[in-house]
């Protein structure tokens, strides 16, 4: 299961405060420097893991300060447990809707991000899912850059039985993409994504060209596309990204590895958008639904002290 | 006497422990793994603690330029990163009379994703650059595009790769897709060393490093073909992902190309590539947790998209880098 480490850690973390005979300072802070740990090992930005760390810190010392019954201990854990749980549901969920698309109409997505984070796959797998779903879907490949770019739109798309549509010919980027989309748009396409080449925070061309496509597109819905791998560089592409292409969804891919995605967690943060779905191998079909509750609740093997939580 | 007045001091582990913990706070920031910063910071730790420091300078500092001088030594390579005189050796080495000469060969092999068969292609203009004859062998034979992606850097690469007349030159050897790439590296070494070949660039698929069918399939590449070198391709972007990515590739390599193609012991991971250098800013710390778990040298580092973006590590300026507020 993804993350599961990271939950067991968290979990051993907080049960060790049930075996606590006093919560006091000291115990919440060695509680708080195991849970840090298991966050950090993951990629979680450092300093967010530092912020989580000083918000509970303060919420738990002010909730204890106004409760007058400070004698009982079974309180006193519930408060701890309940602000680590509250700013880690904070960590991965932004509290915004992603876009839903809606049948009968054009949902225009397009897909951003840094280079070989997987869009190009990760497109296909979009496409499939809202095929299934009764949603009339294809592609239009827009990365004119990438060596064989076109070619792994069009085999991917022909195995997954998709509309594709792209050029070999044709080097503009911003023009393939005005091309598919209205073409499909005519031939009434209600999903069509499209794929753009990898780029990065660093190369003002490349984000220009990205804000081009989306002038020329106009999309519904922006998704950055992100390696669940990627380490401390996360907040500040993930922020450029942001600012540059408003991406409204977040997908992160390769979970099927043995990465934790703490990196993703923190693009989540930084940018307060959404994970919707996560990838979890190289087939087409290797693509999950992502929702913050059930996320973190399975994280952290919660399920039973639910209840308690939600006071 | 003097030491009072210059207020000399012997460092404790008290004095340290503060100092260690915002400098490990300091490498995770630039991107090093928390396993790989912990250790490192122990070992400065331990070097430091009952040594004097003068009056001068204060814990910071001294421990400041240990931590320099741990992250230099890890840093710089123990082997030769001389990948032309590795080359050139091999193809002037005597040979008997009914000995043909093999090509060198060197295979990429990495997650998916990071640049592999990207950087293939700026080695081989480099080589090209250098005069040699270069034959990419087409060995991801699973992602669509592949093929083609390598297809166009050779149709790209026979059209820039000219150096003043005393060319090298380059070209594809494929078998499309879902075959056997141990068997494509075969016939491709094969074709360069009847072809007069001087290099072959095998270019494999991406792969988890806990895919254990696929990491068996890579291994019999290995040893099935023992190429001359294995470059670990991994991207400046990955956090603690790099300790175990390298350590899984590597123990896999050597376990499971022992037995496999009877070459007598395994082989594992000569070397790093390391790509996207460009994307990171300041935070290379993945250079230093990659070095630091295999122990091999970065022989090159990818620094864009474009043929000449590659270069060699300047461990001064890593180190700088990382230290760097
Ligand atoms: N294991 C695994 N591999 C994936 C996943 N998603 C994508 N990949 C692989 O990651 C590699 C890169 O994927 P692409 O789709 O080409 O990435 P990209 O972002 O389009 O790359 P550029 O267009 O070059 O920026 C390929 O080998 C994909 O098969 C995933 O969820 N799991
Ligand atoms: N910015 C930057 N991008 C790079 C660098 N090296 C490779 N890339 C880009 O990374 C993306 C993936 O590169 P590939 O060479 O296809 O990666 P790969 O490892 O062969 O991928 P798979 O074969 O699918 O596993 C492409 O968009 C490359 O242009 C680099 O040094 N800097
Ligand atoms: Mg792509
Ligand atoms: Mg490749």
């Amino acid at each position: 299961m993804v993350l599961a480490d990271l939950g067991r850690k968290l979990n051993a973390a907080l049960s060790s405060l049930n075996r606590a005979p006093v919560v006091d300072d000291k115990v919440l802070d060695a509680l708080l420097k195991e849970v840090c740990a298991a966050l950090l090992e993951t990629d979680v930005n450092v300093k967010l893991v530092q912020q989580l760390r000083s918000k509970v810190k303060t919420k738990v010392k002010a909730t204890f300060e106004s409760t007058a019954d400070k004698a009982k201990e079974t309180n006193r854990k519930q408060v701890v447990q309940k602000a680590i749980f509250d700013e880690l549901v904070n960590l991965v969920d932004p509290g915004v809707e992603p876009y839903k698309p809606k049948k009968g109409h054009f949902n225009v997505i397009m897909a951003v991000g840094l280079q070989g984070n997987g869009k190009t796959t990760t497109c296909t797998k979009l496409a499939v899912h809202y095929q299934k779903r009764g949603f009339k879907s294809c592609i239009v490949c827009a990365d004119t850059f990438r060596a064989g770019a076109f070619d792994q739109t069009r085999q991917s798309a022909t195995k997954a039985k998709v509309a594709y549509f792209g050029s070999y010919t044709e080097t503009d980027p911003v023009a393939i993409a005005a091309q598919g989309v209205a073409k499909f748009k005519k031939e009434k396409f209600e999903v069509i994504i499209v794929d753009t080449s990898g780029r990065h925070k660093q190369e003002g061309e490349l984000f220009e060209e990205m804000v081009q496509i989306g002038n020329a597109v106009k999309p519904d819905m922006t998704v950055l596309i992100l390696d669940a791998s990627i380490g401390q560089a996360a907040e500040a592409q993930s922020r450029a990204f942001k600012e540059s292409a408003d991406f409204g969804a977040i997908i992160v891919t390769k979970m099927d590895g043995h990465a934790k995605g703490g990196g993703a967690i923190s693009a989540v943060a930084a940018t307060q958008t959404p994970i919707i779905f996560l990838g979890t191998g190289e087939h087409l079909t290797d693509l999950d639904r992502f929702s913050p509750q059930p996320f973190i609740s399975k994280l952290l093997g919660l399920g039973d002290v639910q209840g308690l939580m939600e006071h | 006497m003097f030491a009072r007045l210059t207020g000399s001091k012997v460092l404790t582990e008290e004095d340290l422990k503060p100092v260690l913990e915002s400098m490990k706070q300091h490498l995770m920031k630039k991107n090093v793994a928390k396993d790989i910063a912990e250790r490192v910071c122990e070992g400065v730790g331990e070097s430091l603690v009952g040594k004097k420091v003068g009056g001068f300078q204060s814990t910071n500092t001294t421990v400041r330029q240990a931590l320099s001088t741990s992250i230099t030594r890890i840093l710089t390579p123990k082997t030769s990163t001389d990948l032309l005189l590795s080359i050139r050796s091999k193809l002037s080495s005597p040979l008997t009379s009914t000995q043909q000469r093999m090509p060198y060969s060197i295979t990429f092999v990495g997650v998916n994703g990071v640049g592999k068969s990207t950087n293939l292609s700026k080695v081989c203009f480099w080589l090209i650059q250098n005069g040699f004859k270069v034959l990419i062998a087409a060995c991801d034979t699973f992602r669509s595009g592949a093929v083609e992606q390598l297809r166009v850097h050779v149709r790209n690469l026979s059209m820039l790769g000219t150096n003043n007349g005393t060319a090298g030159r380059v070209e594809l050897y494929e078998r499309g897709y879902g075959k056997d790439a141990a068997g494509i590296a075969k016939e491709a070494i094969a074709y360069a060393r009847d072809n007069d070949f001087d290099v072959v660039l095998i270019d494999t698929a991406g792969r988890m490093q806990d895919n254990e069918p696929l990491m068996r399939a890579l291994a019999k590449l290995v040893a099935v073909n023992n190429p001359d070198k294995i470059l670990f391709v991994g991207e400046a972007l990955v956090g603690n992902e790099a300790v175990d990515q390298l350590s899984k590739f590597d123990r896999a390599l050597r376990d499971f190309s022992s037995g496999a193609g009877g070459m007598g012991k395994g082989r594992g991971i000569d070397g790093m590539l390391v790509t996207k250098w460009d994307t990171v800013d300041d935070k290379v710390g993945a250079a230093l947790s990659m070095t630091y778990v295999t122990g091999q040298p970065i022989i090159f580092v990818g620094t864009g998209q474009t043929y000449t973006d590659l270069r060699q590590l300047r461990v001064q300026n890593v180190v700088q880098a990382i230290l760097s507020d």
